[in-house]
């Protein structure tokens, strides 16, 4: 059985293993979802109604059957719909999957755009007035926490200057500017302490790369600068790079919660926050499962382009 | 040009006196509202929360509404009254129609009074409709409804937002109503797209042209959002922003007293709070303005009694303080209750909401100071609803609206006879509070029911069936060239969505 067909296959029982934990660890704790939506408000639901409800979710049936339900349903490629409005989880994943993808796209060029060509010089010049001022703002910025930058951001840009929306979503087809303009914020505060640590992992790469005896030998050949730098050190650099960037990438699936609230961008993370929530049990695994996966996917992906950045690295 | 260092600063110090507005996508007659909370969905009848409401009652109306002022005005009910043998008559009005242009009638309401009083209901006032002895419909613009026992607020259930009128042949996942905008779009979690109906009963309403609600789940963006003009209106504007609103010259503030108030809730299935001298111990020794200060900035009211709306010809000035701030007196009825020394207990509230933290920890301190230690329990909302539901608490924190104005809008929270939820106090017995509202809903003259409502104030001081804490105020904030809205008196604040029918710009 070849490498790929391996790590597919584990893959699959990981992602088994993570929804069967979520819908088990989900179910266990407390909160009634039949009650919980006709509490909406702080209303005092009828007991009798909040029992009809929960009967009609189906959910008095044995935790066991539910979960017969579910791997079923899992099987037929259908997980389920929503305990709130019935609405069809795979819809809601595939409206919601892309905003967020593009969320962490854009966040992860800004933050490559930043951090590579930063890190490679601040290296070059290690010691320098930039590499001391890049080091220290890198490292502030690390300290901030997302959720403060994107606060603080909306206050400024928004609410005092009245530059940029304060948040929102536009489809790109129907405004391409606005959805743009909206995409910046989230994007940016994203970026910010994915290209801090970018940042410092190129420059550490590089640093450690521009010493080693084929760098010299290629000086002594007398190839030129540009020539030197960017494909002797920084192709060599970029697979620590790499691996910390999907390291992050796959975090940041999970991560952007914190921005997608403050910015109101209807990614994935909003309908998980509300589905934990409402206890709306399908849709929280649903998202989980689908997350995993994909988390699961960009480490697979990385891991084959290791072998097209450095072809000593064989997939096997 | 050229890029200087100094062209840069001398950019840089020019940004705030900059003032683009990002109101790319505003459309002229259409009103961009901020929601606190996505609708979890739109089914009439069922109570999904407050912005859930404010869409519903757009698209779907009843027999009777509130209007600006508080007071029952007609819908699709032209009058109504007690017929000489007891029973409610709604004449209707011969001119309302669905928005699939069918025509409304009374087979109409009595198909909704089906649905909601059925057996597999889960309408929130399916246990009110049970109670009907039944309903006769004598032609198709009459309908005539017959109680079971006598009952004075039964026209005030058709002005809830959870009760509008659908056509009786509907789907009844998907109802089609009768109200001012008619449903053109949603996007789940995100938005909600009202047109302004062609056919409404009202002539030449609704002013506006449309309606896109959007929800902003966190305050302070929904904030951000109206200021920086993204929104034309918000509701529930944070108490900490409502200074600034009212300071922007560009908005207006539209803020009502007594939407809604905190309060404390008690388990009295064992001791100690199973001792109504002990529950009263609690009422006497909480100083409410810190409530008022911590938790709502300023923008609220203590409540030293019964939550009868000031202004109501039910409040009475000394009864609503007859839980003054006292901690001698409340030292005196531990005292005499056998906890001289105090005891331990656990106080429920949230994590999720401030104003439920801020407020147990206000207790808390309170209730220290008398020799009652509290131990704050703050789970998520959730697990909070849970536990409280299943009296798995001492006491618990709440925040809460009445249904209406109407003193036997409390029913719901403070009639302790009922089933348990969480929002009413667990297991606890108030036979006098529970036989006032009893008599206040079957009696029909306002005189002997002002009397009726203050005999109920006086019992559930005794038997405390709750602690009011602090009335909060409830505020919408708009751009001052959205006209004609009217923030609802008191509870029915909440109820101010049908107000947008008659908003308009300029």
């Amino acid at each position: 059985m070849s490498f790929l067909v391996r790590r597919i296959l584990a893959s699959l029982l990981l992602v088994w293993i993570v929804a069967s934990i979520v819908f088990l660890a989900i179910h266990l704790v407390p909160g009634d979802p039949a009650e919980l939506l006709l509490s909406a408000g702080g209303a005092a639901p009828d007991p009798v109604t909040v029992a009809e409800l929960r009967d009609r979710l189906g959910l008095n049936l044995p935790l066991r059957t539910q979960y017969g339900h579910f791997l079923g349903g899992l099987l037929h490629g259908d997980l389920g719909t929503s305990l709130v409005d019935d609405y069809p989880v795979l819809d809601e994943i595939a409206l919601r999957l892309p905003r967020t993808l593009e969320l962490i796209v854009a966040a992860t060029i800004i933050a490559l755009a930043v951090a590579l060509p930063t890190g490679t010089w601040a290296a070059l010049h290690k010691g320098s007035a930039f590499d001391r001022i890049a080091a220290a703002t890198a490292g502030l910025v690390l300290a901030v926490p997302v959720f403060v930058v994107g606060t603080l951001m909306v206050l400024a840009l928004a609410q005092t200057l009245h530059l940029m929306p304060a948040g929102g979503y536009v489809p790109l087809a129907k405004a391409p500017g606005q959805h743009l303009l909206l995409l910046a914020m989230p994007a940016i505060a994203i970026a910010g302490g994915l290209s801090a640590v970018l940042f410092r992992m190129t420059r550490a790469a590089v640093l450690d790369v521009a010493g080693r005896d084929f760098v010299r030998t290629a000086w002594a050949k007398g190839l030129s600068p540009a020539r030197v730098q960017i494909r002797h050190v920084l192709r060599n650099a970029l697979s620590p790079v790499l691996t910390v960037l999907g390291l992050h990438m796959g975090a940041l699936l999970g991560g952007t919660v914190l921005v997608e609230y403050v910015f109101n961008w209807p990614g994935l993370s909003t309908p998980l926050l509300a589905a934990v929530d409402a206890r709306d049990y399908p849709m929280v695994v649903g998202i989980v499962l689908v997350t995993s996966t994909l988390f699961l996917v960009i480490n697979l992906v990385m891991d084959l382009l290791y072998a097209v950045l450095d072809p000593r690295i064989g997939v096997s | 040009m050229n890029a200087t260092r100094r062209a840069f600063l001398g950019a840089t110090a020019a940004l705030p006196f900059l003032h683009v507005p990002a109101r790319a996508q505003a459309r002229p007659g259409y009103l961009r509202y901020g929601l606190s909370a996505f609708p979890p969905n739109l089914l009439p009848w069922e109570s999904t929360g407050a912005s859930a409401g404010t869409v519903k009652t757009l698209i779907g109306r009843s027999l009777v509404g509130y209007d600006k002022t508080g007071t029952l005005a007609g819908e699709i009910a032209s009058s109504w009254g007690l017929d000489p043998d007891g029973a409610w008559v709604f004449k209707l009005r011969q001119d309302v129609v669905f928005h699939n242009g069918e025509k409304l009638t009374a087979e109409d309401v009595r198909w909704t009074i089906d649905q909601i009083a059925g057996e597999r209901s889960t309408a929130y006032m399916r246990s009110q409709f049970q109670t009907l002895a039944r309903v006769e419909t004598p032609d198709p613009y009459t309908v005539r409804l017959v109680t079971k026992e006598r009952l004075a607020t039964l026209p005030s259930w058709f002005a809830n937002y959870n009760m509008s009128i659908a056509w009786h042949k509907s789907d009844p996942k998907a109802p089609v109503g009768c109200g001012p905008f008619r449903l053109v779009g949603q996007e789940r979690g995100t938005s909600v797209i009202l047109e302004a109906s062609p056919n409404y009963f009202k002539p030449g309403l609704p002013k506006l042209k449309g309606i896109t609600f959007i929800a902003y789940p966190d305050e302070n963006l929904r904030n951000a959002a109206l200021r920086s003009g993204d929104l034309d209106m918000i509701e529930y504007v944070p108490w900490q922003a409502m200074a600034a609103v009212e300071a922007d010259p560009r908005l207006r503030l539209d803020e009502v007293q007594g939407a809604a108030f905190m309060d404390v809730l008690f388990n009295g299935t064992r001791p100690p709070f199973n001792d109504a001298r002990v529950r009263r111990a609690v009422a006497h020794a909480v100083k409410r303005e810190d409530i008022v200060q911590a938790a709502f900035f300023g923008r609220g009211r203590p409540l030293e009694g019964v939550p009868i709306i000031p202004g109501t010809p039910y409040y009475d000035e000394q009864l609503a303080h007859g839980w003054n701030y006292d901690p001698a007196r409340a030292r005196a009825l531990l005292a005499d209750a056998g906890y001289a020394r105090g005891f331990s207990t656990k106080i429920l509230a949230t994590a999720q909401f401030g104003m439920h933290k801020d407020t147990a920890e206000i207790v808390q301190q309170y209730l220290a100071a008398i020799g009652i230690q509290g131990e704050l329990m703050l789970p998520d909302w959730s697990t909070r609803v849970s536990l409280g539901t299943r009296g798995q608490y001492d006491i618990a924190i709440h925040g809460v609206a009445a249904d209406n104005n109407d003193p036997d809008g409390l029913t719901v929270v403070m009639d302790t006879s009922l089933a348990p939820t969480h929002g009413r106090s667990f297991g606890l017995k108030t036979p006098r509070t529970t036989e006032a509202f009893a008599r206040g809903r079957a009696e029909f003259d306002q005189s002997r029911r002002i009397e009726i409502y203050k005999d109920l104030q006086r019992a559930a001081l005794e038997e405390v069936p709750l602690v009011g804490l602090a009335w909060r105020s409830q505020g919408f904030g708009m751009d001052r060239g959205v006209t004609g809205f009217t923030n609802m008196p008191g509870a029915l604040s909440t109820s101010s969505g049908s107000q947008l029918e008659v908003t308009a710009f300029g």
